[in-house]
């Protein structure tokens, strides 16, 4: 196909302005990453930008070998899996109904949801809400009562009802009941917005702190956000004097950018991952063949 | 896929909806199914979200702590009288319902644009090589940002560097009041608009190719598909995250004003959410807070009723 | 197609499941034997559950830690410490405890917590536990503190232990090498002040060629130059104004006519470039740089945290050293720097508490026993410190090394001198000693020492000082003219300051007696 000379000029600028803005994008998390392997003295005096001043992998060293914090990422791990499996299980589950015009009680329990989403609880009521249910110090404190996610659900369902009607059609002449239209008919067709939704779930469970502060008090099962938190948190004026005389090749600068980053690294380098869900035509032209 | 193409033997002549209502008896007895599946759902709603709810109760009350909620005294309207008779309650709401009708007029169709122009790039491993380094930023804290924006507009920052090319005296951007809103509306684009794509793009994939191809046959440059296929196709989306949007109106997000605000740009950022945090943390007030959150709370569900019903008019709505 | 479904759903469900179970599962034993552990515990010793706020990093100290066991030997009470977990927000969190009858035995209050359980009834009164169960407590407190915590509560009883700072912790910091440089002697009064900043501006002390010097610098909001206010006698701490005498009664000094003449001065420090003109836009870690870097000549700190800057300098100007400056004296007005040094809660007791309050206040007591003063520094040998070169060095903390308890807070001139003793090289001990001497001589006691947080209710924007850094600010830059601090004054006033200011002069009266 032909371009317009316009087309070819809007092609060129469209490269140029995402590029550029892309680039600013990065460049945060590349300087983060020049602190963390910096000198303290450098990187107090901020003379690193995006390169090293002072090499050395002193604060990577002492956040990697610091104790308890892969236990931590284990739980993190664990808790982003099976949070998400669960959240969209519910979610879904949530969603179909909601989106069923054959459901009679659509409009009044969405409206009851909405209710939700608007109106929040206050922090005590919800504290001894989920202690009275004994999920205290539990990882169940961390999946239940976050389980659903209103915004979520209603992407899901929204994406639901913009599915053509003539589908389930088909399915009830085949005799399809609503649990085999759901997941034979409709989730293979949600590929890319259950990709998206889960990746907000996903995120959602990484970043869990809140929660987790709220409810844990036993240090093993803190996730990884809670454990490098105390690395972001020391308050730099009650901090007693650093009581130590021994030289440090880190200190809290060059801790903290090195802690960001370990801390969302690995839940970055999930989208490209679920980038492939995202093709465009996976949806209704596989099905029109 | 295997079910796939069982699936595909769809008659799209077919059509079996009929306009008659039938009794709830035989509805449920025919479609238990979808009752069964959201009783999860229903519950979790009931016990996390309206019993914790019910506690707002303690916007009505003088809430002592250790007293409870059973114990504390009541004292009806007092704590919004209290509200609203503080004397920079009008400055202070009037500030946040501006940056937020920013952020939503601005703010609200950056992602889509940013999606569209996405959608041109044509080159698969370009396209989501540069998708993944816009959301990037989404997971850096505000206090991250907050001081990568400080340091950006400092006199020796970015900005003042390529002023002094032109020969411009530095701009002490972030002690100024008539850059404050702006700032704030570009560095949430900033962040956000990356992440905000994302929906965006799963429902560009989901549109059918085929339209694109008549399109194409009809003589359609990509302009006119833009307007005429793709914005359409993401109408749903567009409108229902809107109305998503617009029940939090006036929940701008502490983290953000706060990092950002000086005392020299109090009179145009200060906002009900910095007015929470002295009055409500510094001093312990729950009873004030929480009644701070119910006006909040029910000015944003004035507003979502308000665009529920035109959206209705226009298609979906909420409910 | 049924069995199809089945197929799909069933394995999900059940790897779901056990996926779920095998979590949790993996989780409880852990929980489990830490509970085992705390359970055995020391045959005899009575348990004491110690709430205590920004430990900082390390782990929680299990009963057999040899630090909780030698101190059950010595008092018969183990402790059992329970910190906020990383990144929580203490006040939060203690609320939480509160508000879910999970109390401790003893508590370091925080963010005005204090005054809530006071108010509440929550509260154990101490008046009479002290002097018997906890006597070196009730002895090596000054009684004016004691005074000033009785003044604390509506029925003038003690509900908490005072913390006590007798040394003043912050002076104003000068760079003597760059004195030396630009050839001036230490200023003794305001205009030498202001012609030294001037050379600090024009002579280019720092050797680089370059006029990138900021003669003096703060921090955004204001904060951290206070000497700037000193000058004219207001009392400030760390940027927000206090209370103290004027005029013969107590105010708000940030409305006073010293305050109207100490911001017309900084606002001409800051249109000659003599006050770095980003000050309002520094963060902590900007300004630091700054510091570090040898840009800035006269600031206000912490004399006993001046290490890292000090080191961080050297690096650029091997010949750097920082010494205090006397106040420079301006016609009209006593400089002073202001101190706080008690009356601030560092532990009270729980009225639910009552039954153990004699073992909380015994285990107190230890840390107070100056015969324990060794210990309470330096732990057990291998645990809290190690010994090198005959001399004791604390062994810095990492996140699997279980935490110490400290629970004394009363530090002395002595103290101050011993803690310079462990932590500075030898060559640089002299050099925050002196600091600490010439800040000692200009410190005063404000009067509005220990003044509760209480005072304060209903009134945010005053007890956040909000009004008052808007105006500061303002006019400093140049965006209002001075005369916008008299409307200031008189908002200040009608926003809830008169209140606010006769409740303290009620809370003076019965202070000063």
């Amino acid at each position: 196909m032909k371009q317009t000379f316009g087309e070819k000029c809007f092609q060129i600028a469209n490269y140029v302005f995402l590029t550029a803005a892309a680039f600013t994008m990065i460049l945060p998390l590349l300087h983060l990453l020049a602190v963390s392997l910096s000198s303290p003295v450098a990187a107090d005096s901020k003379e690193v930008f995006l390169w090293p001043v002072g090499f050395t992998f002193a604060s990577w060293k002492h956040i990697l070998q610091s104790s308890g914090l892969w236990q931590s990422f284990g739980v993190t791990v664990f808790i982003t899996v099976a949070g998400t499996a669960l959240s969209m299980l519910f979610s879904v589950l949530t969603a179909f109904p909601l989106s069923r015009r054959e459901f009679l009680l659509r409009k009044q329990v969405m409206l009851g949801i909405v209710i939700t989403m608007i109106f929040n609880a206050p922090m005590i009521p919800f504290f001894l809400t989920v202690r009275e249910l004994g999920l205290m110090n539990s990882l169940w404190s961390l999946l239940i009562p976050g389980v659903i996610g209103t915004f979520n659900m209603v992407i899901l369902r929204t994406f639901f009802m913009s599915l053509p009607k003539e589908l389930d059609d088909t399915a009830r002449i085949d005799g399809c009941h609503d649990f085999r239209i759901l997941f034979q008919i409709y989730l293979p067709l949600s590929k890319p917005v259950l990709a998206t939704v889960s990746l907000f779930y996903a995120v959602g469970y990484w970043n869990t702190f809140q929660r987790a502060v709220l409810f844990l008090r036993d240090p093993g099962l803190w996730p990884l956000q809670m454990k490098l938190r105390a690395y972001l948190t020391s308050p730099e004026e009650l901090a007693q004097v650093n009581m130590f005389l021994g030289d440090y090749n880190f200190n809290t600068t060059t801790l903290k950018a090195a802690t960001i980053l370990f801390a969302s690294v690995p839940i970055i380098l999930v989208y490209p991952y679920l980038q492939k869900y995202f093709v465009k035509g996976s949806l209704l032209g596989s099905l029109k063949e | 896929m295997a079910e796939l193409s069982e699936t595909s033997m769809l008659h799209p002549g077919v059509t079996v909806n009929k306009p008659v209502k039938p009794s709830y008896l035989r509805n449920i007895r025919k479609h238990w199914m979808l009752y069964v599946m959201i009783l999860p759902g229903i519950l979790f709603y009931i016990i996390f979200k309206y019993i914790p709810l019910g506690g707002s109760v303690i916007a009505f009350q003088n809430f002592q702590i250790m007293k409870g909620i059973w114990n504390s005294p009541w004292v009806g309207l007092d704590n919004f009288k209290f509200i609203f008779t503080y004397q920079d309650f009008y400055h202070v709401l009037r500030n946040t319902a501006l940056i937020a009708f920013y952020k939503l007029v601005i703010g609200f169709p950056a992602p889509i644009l940013l999606a569209l122009m996405f959608n041109e790039v044509r080159k698969m491993l370009a396209k989501r090589f540069l998708q993944s380094l816009f959301y990037l930023p989404h997971f850096l804290s505000w206090v991250v940002v907050g001081g990568i924006v400080f340091e950006v507009l400092a006199s020796g920052g970015f900005v003042n560097a390529v002023r002094g090319w032109f020969g411009f005296e530095p701009i002490l951007y972030m002690q100024q009041e008539q850059y404050f809103r702006p700032i704030v509306v570009l560095s949430s684009i900033w962040k956000e608009v990356g992440w905000g794509t994302i929906i965006y793009l799963a429902a560009i994939s989901g549109i059918d190719p085929t339209q694109y191809e008549a399109a194409v046959m009809d003589g359609a440059n990509r302009w006119k598909q833009t307007i005429y296929i793709t914005l359409p196709a993401l109408f749903p989306t567009i409108l229902i995250l809107f109305l998503l949007n617009i029940g939090n109106f006036l929940e701008l997000g502490f983290d953000q004003v706060y990092n950002l605000l000086t005392p020299m740009t109090y009179s145009v950022g200060d906002i009900i959410e910095t007015y929470v945090y002295r009055s409500g943390v510094l001093q312990g007030q729950y009873s004030v807070t929480t009644a701070i959150g119910l006006f909040q709370s029910i000015i944003g569900f004035i507003l979502l009723w308000i665009f529920n019903r035109l959206a209705k008019k226009t298609g979906e709505g909420l409910w | 197609m049924r069995r199809q479904l089945t197929q799909k759903i069933v394995p999900l469900l059940l790897s779901l499941a056990v996926l779920l179970v095998a979590g949790c599962g993996a989780s409880t034993p852990n929980a489990g034997s830490n509970e085992g552990t705390a359970g055995k515990g020391n045959s005899g010793a009575v348990k004491v559950k110690v709430f205590k706020s920004h430990m900082g990093i390390g782990s929680l100290p299990a009963a057999d830690d040899p630090h909780v066991k030698y101190i059950a030997e010595q008092t018969g009470v183990q402790y059992e410490l329970i910190t906020t977990p990383p990144g929580s927000e203490p006040s939060e969190y203690l609320n939480l405890m509160i508000a879910s009858d999970e109390l401790p035995d003893i508590l370091r209050p925080i963010g005005g917590v204090e005054q809530t359980l006071i108010q509440q009834g929550g509260a154990l009164p101490l008046d009479e536990l002290l002097p018997e169960y906890a006597p070196h407590v009730w002895e090596s407190i000054p009684q004016e503190a004691w005074d000033i915590v009785r003044s604390a509560s509506p029925d003038g009883k003690i509900y908490y232990v005072p913390k006590v700072f007798l040394v003043p912790e912050r002076a104003p910091l000068i760079r003597k090498d760059w004195l030396d440089k630009v050839g001036l002697e230490m200023p003794k009064t305001e205009a030498e002040y202001v012609e030294l900043l001037k050379a600090f501006r024009d002579k280019d002390p720092n050797g680089n060629g370059k006029a990138d010097e900021l003669p003096t610098s703060g921090r955004e909001f204001g904060r951290w130059m206070d000497h700037l206010f000193a000058i004219y006698g207001v009392a400030m701490w760390e940027g927000y104004p206090e209370w103290d005498e004027y005029d013969g009664k107590i105010q708000y000094a940030g409305t006073t006519d010293n305050m109207r003449e100490a911001i017309k001065f900084i606002r001409m420090l800051y249109e000659e470039k003599l006050l770095d003109n980003e000050t309002f836009l520094n963060k902590g870690e900007v300004w630091q740089a700054k510091i570090n870097n040898n840009l800035v000549g006269s600031w206000y700190h912490l004399p006993a945290n001046v290490r890292d800057r000090y080191n961080a300098m050297l690096t650029q100007a091997p010949d750097a050293y920082i010494a205090a400056m006397p106040l420079p004296k301006a016609e009209g007005f006593e400089a002073f720097v202001t101190q706080k040094s008690m009356g601030e809660p560092e532990w009270m007791i729980p009225a639910a508490k009552q039954e153990n309050a004699p073992n909380a206040l015994k285990l107190l007591d230890f840390f107070y026993n100056s015969e324990n003063d060794e210990f309470v520094r330096f732990g057990l040998e291998g645990e809290q410190h190690e010994v090198k070169d005959g001399r004791k060095v604390i062994i810095p903390p990492a996140d699997n090394k279980p935490l110490a308890l400290g629970m004394k807070n009363l530090t002395t001139a002595d103290d101050m001198n011993k803690r310079i003793e462990e932590t500075y090289p030898a060559d640089q001990q002299q050099m925050v000693k002196d600091m600490f001497k010439v800040s000692t001589a200009d410190a005063r006691q404000i009067a509005g020492d220990g003044l509760p947080a209480s005072v304060y209710e209903g009134y945010p924007d005053i007890q956040s000082h909000k009004l008052f850094q808007e105006v500061l600010t303002k006019i400093v830059i140049g965006e209002l003219p001075l005369e916008a601090y008299d409307e200031y004054v008189k908002k200040w006033n009608a926003s809830g300051g008169e209140a606010v200011t006769r409740r303290v002069q009620e809370w003076y009266e019965k202070v000063k007696k």
